[in-house]
């Protein structure tokens, strides 16, 4: 049966938008001057004959006098003592890790140049995010100091190290409070060395606080249970997912870890053994999660407290006042129906809510215990270690540096001056402190206030540890020689309080062989090689909540009651630039939202018909105005699914002082939030009111048109447990097909992938990697609003909508619906598909892409000469044009046009140059490489032997490459699979990537009969 | 030309170096003989001693004169269990080098050391002859240029002087049969007959076809060879001789250019490389016992001072070498793609012979490349007809056996070349 549901790529298809229209009918956004060209005035130009022959000889003269030039000489320059361990040519891998997850670092002739996730890394297993793998664009940032800074000027680390002691011995002698303010730490040997540090300085104290914050769950667990910790979630083992406004999938506590556990219930695997996890999401902006959830209900912000209040009620028999949701008919028969499923559930079931506040925690930590979570789902005995903030302390910090009690501050991979919600009262603090030192390697909003900037490393160059749970250990071992006359910050400490092991390597490995290694029964070289060691888990103890919840309820609803006024926002981390701390990264700029699109800016999402109400288009600029006063005018977009009277803007962006690429770029958001009932509050009202000017934001997702054709497939899980090619589009009887090309020959590999739908959660991290491996430019803003982003692989968002128990399948239905709530998003990754009878290679002039005897689409671009017919007749719109020399023109200086950040880019592929077609090569230089290996090794290939950048990133497994040919290829196994299906297989493309339908755990998917 | 002055100086050289180790030979009257001393000594000396100064080992003209020959003989035939003995004068001569012992050498019979001491009190052949050998080698390939220049010039003139020679006879047969020739008619009828001549509409036509398609052929051989380097040849930082380390000294390519067997570039080798040798080998012999300027540039590339045989770091400078076989960047090479997969079927399909490295297949006979040029034109046309001419010799490599069967179902029979395999194919070199 097959499913005539519409898919819309966002509103202005919708809605027909005359622009969009417009803009359909071509392929590029700009479309050949021919109309000036051939309108009166142009074809009665008369160019002289005189004219057109000096031109003519000119050119000539001139091209040959150019081409007189000997040709250039190159240098060839090798090593004096070469290291051991270097071949050039060869890469060579070094286990680290970054953010909690274990990676490998790919280096090139000593340079690393990408970020791979470590096969060994156990419990870490999973792919790795967007961050992590632009974080290599951050060790080549032209934006970083080159020397330590002491009062504005560029000095020495003598100077710096007389003066800092000089000021400690004062600070120390004054008897008044010394302060390291950093962000959460989990590295054992940091811990040790600030350890250190306040012996040599007592008066010290390591006050930590993340930008966006967990306090509320380490307390709340603290009260609940005594143990002040983030729990372990093991979304593996549930079987029923509830979350409130918690973004796991993405931004929230370990989003790549939870992808991974999420997925294993849902993805093909799973499907085909009959199983399939079910999920809710009640939230008001549409976050990541929510669009991946089974059932997403969009509830007010205000609504969030009394809607938990209904689920503690309706599952424990309670009845705690306030729950109820009056205006939300839909949302409270959403709970009553969850209330209902979880209890059925009863250990194979997990709530989360994204809330920091301390109250409304304890009041999921009473649900969690009632259905049973505690030494299933949830762990409080192998605690993540990851979030140690302490909102209050850093709130009293403030205050003490404003009483002039605080003599010296550090300031560690923190920059308050640009994140906390009250920056008046930081820096007024700040200034009445004698000594100001900041850890940071650029001048950025902090460090541009203090005394010295002792420049720390990047990751890739330092040392370091990390103990991301209980138990589980990591290294931070360097890949390159610093690059600049930096020092890491931890050595700077102990430097400056004289401790006796000054080096931080051998501080690091003395704290190994110490503390750590000998309970684990291994040595630092086999941590050297293996990257993580994690001890045996310890068993997970069941927990019940005990306390009364006769306070905690009216603190819920007196909070959810405080936000019911005027328009309610909430500010969220975006998948791209979370907190804000890597703003001058291109890639993760230039990376789109994977919900709305939108690159290079943040804005204000509201619902369509809300927006309407207010009498506000998209692209509107509005001046938004918090409830403390702050105003910042941006743009609004339109998010169906977001909740009606509801707003959100993302954080991380508006850095003033971040470097080239990310200064300026949107606003800053962290002002909205407040501190109130001892943690960081990220909800709170705003009023808006309309500048009448518009800001147009670079969104990549209506770039391209599929003309309305059916490409994606979708089933309920029901109907796929009945008939598991539901949705497929398949019929019994095969059709006859004819073809107007000869097959392809395939003797030896066929090189095919399988995309699951059901798995991919569109988190955008396989874009970022195919971006660094396959040295794809960053074009900006502007470039982007001209539909000229270069990705090779996107993420196409489509929305489809329901109304009643309907979907919509005709477009005029549209202007009946109530509202535009009921949206229902399927991710789908789109890449070349390397067809068989390809459109491209048919109307190249040139045969620059052309088909090989593996299957690939090649593209030769030395051979290309950029008639751009082929991206004309691609009807899956993958194939990218080069406007501009990217990489070596000063119009786009925020990315790769200097020798430095160069030295990021992967010397096995060809940067391009201008004029010339790209697209997905299906990372041909990995595919030639593992080859080669083999053949080195004089042994057949191997399943697994060659992996895409865009596999190897993705935490859900939802990329799987390899050879067709091989029947039992994990790839070959994908594709046999009663779901797959081809995107617009009935033009007889013959893609060799194969999709498979996005199931939905849905009482019954709607369906109108054709 | 240089191929010539090559030949020709190499001519030289083996001459000059025959004539001199024939006057060793001629010299060598006594019962010892330098001539064999020297190659043993070459063989088993040099990596510690030096005729003329201290090394790991002392000077060896310095040294053995105040010795006797019956303990040089005793010492060098096994120092270790000379010293071991007791021996006062072996243990006094042991304290040169504490660090290191004298090898033993049980294997040189008496005469083989007698000759080894034979050829130390004798010495290298002197200098002067090599000098002015070098000097006429010069001569010579100057000499050979202006040699052919004159030769040209000289059968111009014959021919000048014959075609003079033939107008005059033929003018006295005229003359003999009574024809009366006017010298100035002469000259005018030729003036007007070339005018004649270019009034000539089918000469004319004649003429410019010929310039257009000499202009056209000369211009289309131009545009085949634009940006063709074959026989590129920059002058290099180091007059580095292939021809002495990989022709004379036999050394390995793989020594040096390691990488070739294992990675994407052959890697020029790094001076910790050379000076595996370059500690010993100084060539003071042919400079006036002072280290080969050649030599020393490694030396001051590295900070390497060899008479305290100390490294400075702050005075390393890396050696800028200029590439000979460039590459355009959207053209992806392996060497060991080609010299370790393919190496058997290059070998057979450009009849190398077996002594002969698979790297000469392209890269040509640098075993006698004075200075390394590029041999092979490098260009798509001859990668393509390479990859389609030669067989695959793939019997013991796992890696093929599916591809081969695969393949021999579809195209039976054919020969089994790169081009069949997809070699040809644009991806498979431009990404």
């Amino acid at each position: 049966m097959e499913s005539n549901k519409k898919y819309w790529k966002g509103l202005e298809e919708f809605n027909k938008t005359s622009d969009f229209v417009e803009n359909n009918k071509n392929e590029f956004a700009e479309p050949l001057p021919i109309e000036d060209v051939l309108n009166e005035a142009g074809l009665s130009t008369v160019t002289p004959r005189r004219d057109f022959l000096k031109a003519l000889g000119f050119g000539l003269g001139a091209v040959t006098l150019a081409a007189c030039q000997p040709a250039p000489i190159h240098k060839s320059i090798p090593y004096l003592v070469k290291p051991e361990e270097v071949i050039p040519g060869i890469p060579n891998y070094y286990v680290s890790s970054y953010n909690g997850q274990s990676v490998l670092v790919k280096t090139r002739e000593g340079r690393p140049i990408k970020i791979e996730p470590n096969p060994n890394a156990g419990l870490f297993n999973c792919g790795t995010d967007a961050q992590a793998q632009a974080s290599v664009l951050d060790l080549y940032d032209v934006s970083k100091l080159k020397a330590p800074v002491l009062k504005n000027d560029e000095t020495t680390w003598t100077k710096v190290d007389a003066f800092v002691t000089a000021e400690l011995a004062k600070a120390k002698a004054s008897g008044k409070k010394i302060r390291i303010v950093s962000s959460s730490v989990y590295s054992p040997s940091t811990k040790s060395v600030v350890a250190d540090f306040t012996a040599a300085y007592p008066s010290t104290k390591h006050i930590q606080y993340d930008a966006v914050s967990y306090t509320g769950i380490i307390k709340a667990n603290e009260n609940s249970f005594g143990k002040a910790v983030v729990p372990k979630y093991n979304f593996d083992k549930a079987d029923l997912i509830v979350s409130f406004a918690a973004d796991f999938l993405g931004t929230w506590i370990s989003g790549e870890e939870f992808t991974a556990q999420y997925v294993s219930n849902r993805n093909n695997k799973s499907l085909a053994k009959g199983k399939m996890s079910r999920h809710f999401q009640f939230e008001a902006g549409m976050s990541l999660t929510g669009t991946n959830a089974d059932t997403r209900v969009p509830i007010k912000l205000s609504e969030q407290g009394p809607a938990l209040i209904t689920l503690y009620n309706a599952i424990t028999g309670g009845n705690l006042a306030g729950g109820s949701l009056p205006k939300n008919a839909t949302a409270e028969k959403a709970l009553k129906l969850v209330a209902k499923e979880l209890t059925q559930q009863k250990g194979k079931a997990l709530v989360v809510c994204g809330s920091n506040d301390v109250s409304t925690q304890i009041l999921v930590n009473a649900i969690n215990s009632a259905i049973g979570s505690y030494g299933t789902t949830i762990d409080l005995d192998n605690p993540n270690k990851r979030y140690a903030g302490n909102d209050a302390e850093f709130a009293e910090f403030l205050n003490e540096m404003n009483r002039g009690e605080v003599a010296a501050v550090f300031f560690l991979d923190s920059n308050p001056a640009y994140d906390v919600t009250n920056v008046k009262s930081f820096t007024d603090g700040l200034s009445k402190v004698p000594l100001k030192v900041s850890f940071s390697d650029r001048k950025d909003e902090t460090s541009t206030l203090c005394d010295v900037i002792a420049i720390n490393q990047n990751y890739l160059e330092s040392w370091g540890d990390a103990n991301s749970y209980e138990g589980s250990y990591s290294i931070i071992q360097p890949t390159i020689n610093p690059v600049f006359n930096s020092r890491q910050a931890e050595q700077s400490l102990l430097i400056w309080s004289n401790a006796p092991v000054k080096d931080y390597y051998q501080y690091v490995r003395n704290n190994w062989e110490k503390n750590i290694l000998p309970a684990l029964g291994k040595n630092w070289n086999e941590l050297l090689q293996t990257g993580v060691f994690a001890s045996a888990p310890k068993a997970a103890g069941s927990y019940s909540f005990k306390l009364s919840l006769d306070a905690v309820a009216p603190s819920v609803l007196k909070s959810s009651a405080a936000l019911a006024k005027d328009i309610e926002l909430q500010v969220y981390e975006s998948i791209a630039m979370r907190d804000g701390s890597h703003a001058n990264n291109a890639f993760l700029q230039e990376l789109p939202d994977p919900v709305s699109k939108v690159t290079w800016d943040n804005y204000i999402a509201l619902a369509p018909k809300f927006a309407e109400s207010q009498g506000l288009k998209e692209f509107d600029v509005v001046d938004v105005k918090g409830s403390n006063g702050y105003t910042i005018s941006l743009p609004v977009l339109i998010q169906p699914g977001q909740a009606v009277g509801t707003a959100s803007i993302a954080l991380g962006y508006g850095r003033a002082k971040a470097g080239k690429a990310g200064d300026n770029v949107g606003k800053n958001a962290y002002p909205f939030a407040s501190f109130s009932n001892g943690t960081l509050q990220y909800a709170t009202t705003i009023t808006i009111s309309k500048t009448g000017s518009t800001y147009e934001l670079a969104q990549t997702q209506t770039h391209h048109s599929f003309e309305g054709r059916n490409i994606i497939r979708e089933a309920s899980f029901k109907e796929y447990v009945k008939n598991p090619f539901a949705g497929t589009g398949k019929h019994e009887e095969g059709h006859k097909t004819y073809d107007l090309w000869d097959k392809y020959e395939k003797p030896g590999n066929n090189w095919v992938m399988a995309i699951d739908l059901n798995a991919c959660t569109g988190c955008g991290s396989c874009i970022v990697a195919c971006n660094v491996e396959n040295n794809i430019p960053v074009v900006g803003r502007d470039e982007v609003r001209r539909r000229r982003e270069m990705h090779w692989i996107r993420i196409d968002r489509y929305y489809s909508f329901e109304e009643g128990d309907k979907s919509v399948s005709e477009e005029k239905e549209i202007a009946h619906l109530e509202n535009l709530d009921r949206v229902t998003v399927v991710h789908q990754p789109m890449l070349c598909q390397h067809c068989d009878h390809a459109p491209c290679e048919t109307v190249c002039p040139v045969l620059a892409t052309t088909h090989s005897s593996d299957g690939l689409n090649h593209m030769a671009y030395n051979r290309c000469v950029g008639t751009r017919y082929c991206a004309n007749n691609c009807p899956y719109k993958v194939r990218r044009f080069n406007w501009f020399n990217y990489w070596n023109d000063s119009r786009f200086d925020n990315y790769l046009n200097n020798e430095f950040t160069q030295l990021v880019l992967n010397p096995d592929v060809t940067t391009r140059s201008r004029g010339v077609m790209e697209k997905c090569s299906m990372c041909i230089q990995r595919i030639q490489a593992g080859k080669l290996t083999a053949k080195m090794e004089k042994r057949p290939l191997k399943d697994g032997d060659i992996k895409m950048a865009c596999q190897q990133a993705c935490s859900a497994n939802a990329i799987i490459f390899g050879d067709g040919n091989d029947p039992e290829s994990e790839v070959s196994k994908a594709l046999r699979s009663e779901r797959v299906y081809y995107v617009l297989e009935e033009i007889n493309t013959q893609p060799g990537v194969g999709y498979m339908t996005k199931i939905r755990n849905t009482d019954s998917l709607p369906t109108v009969q054709a | 030309m240089r191929n010539i002055s090559l030949i020709i100086r190499r001519v030289w050289k083996s001459a000059f170096m025959f004539t001199a180790l024939s006057v060793l030979i001629v010299s060598g009257t006594q019962a010892q003989d330098p001539v064999e001393g020297r190659k043993i000594f070459k063989e088993k000396c040099t990596s510690c001693h030096a005729l003329d100064r201290d090394l790991i080992g002392p000077a060896l003209q310095k040294i053995v004169p105040t010795k006797s020959e019956a303990f040089l003989l005793r010492w060098i035939n096994n120092a270790p269990a000379f010293i071991a003995s007791g021996d006062k004068e072996a243990v006094e001569a042991s304290k040169f080098n504490p660090n290191a012992d004298m090898t033993a050498f049980p294997s040189l019979t008496p005469e083989q050391i007698k000759s080894i001491l034979a050829y130390v009190k004798v010495g290298e052949p002197k200098k002067a002859e090599v000098a002015g050998a070098a000097k006429g080698s010069d001569e010579v390939s100057n000499f050979s240029i202006v040699g052919v220049i004159a030769v040209i010039l000289i059968s111009i003139i014959v021919l000048v002087i014959l075609a003079r020679a033939i107008k005059m006879l033929e003018r006295l047969i005229l003359k003999k049969q009574g024809v009366e020739i006017e010298e100035d008619e002469e000259k005018a009828s030729m003036v007007a007959g070339i005018g004649q001549l270019f009034k000539n509409k089918k000469f004319v036509f004649f003429v410019i076809l010929c310039l257009v398609i000499s202009l056209g052929s000369f211009g289309w051989m131009g545009m085949w060879n634009t940006g063709v380097a074959t026989g590129y040849q920059p002058t290099q930082p180091i007059k580095f001789s292939h021809e002495l380390h990989a022709g004379v000294n036999q050394i390995d390519c793989q020594y040096c250019h390691a990488g070739a067997f294992e990675s994407k570039n052959a890697t020029i080798p790094s001076l910790n490389v050379c000076m595996n040798c370059h500690k010993q080998v100084q060539a003071r012999d042919s400079h006036d016992g002072n280290i080969s300027p050649e030599i020393q540039k490694i030396y001051n590339a590295l900070g390497y001072d060899a008479d305290k045989m100390t490294y400075d770091k702050s005075k390393e400078k890396p050696i800028e070498w200029v590439r000979v076989h460039n590459l355009q960047d959207f053209a992806y090479f392996n060497h060991s793609q080609h010299v370790v997969v393919a190496a058997d079927a290059i070998r057979k399909e450009k009849g190398l012979k077996p002594n002969e490295p698979v790297c000469f297949a392209c890269h040509g006979p640098v075993n006698t490349m004075e200075e390394i040029y590029q041999y092979s034109p490098l260009t798509m046309k001859w990668c393509i007809n390479c990859h389609k001419d030669t067989k695959l010799e793939v019997k013991d490599n796992a890696f093929y056996t599916k591809i081969i069967e695969a393949h021999e179902k579809i195209k039976k029979g054919e020969k089994i070349t790169p081009a069949a395999l997809g070699g040809i194919e644009c991806g498979k070199c431009h990404y």
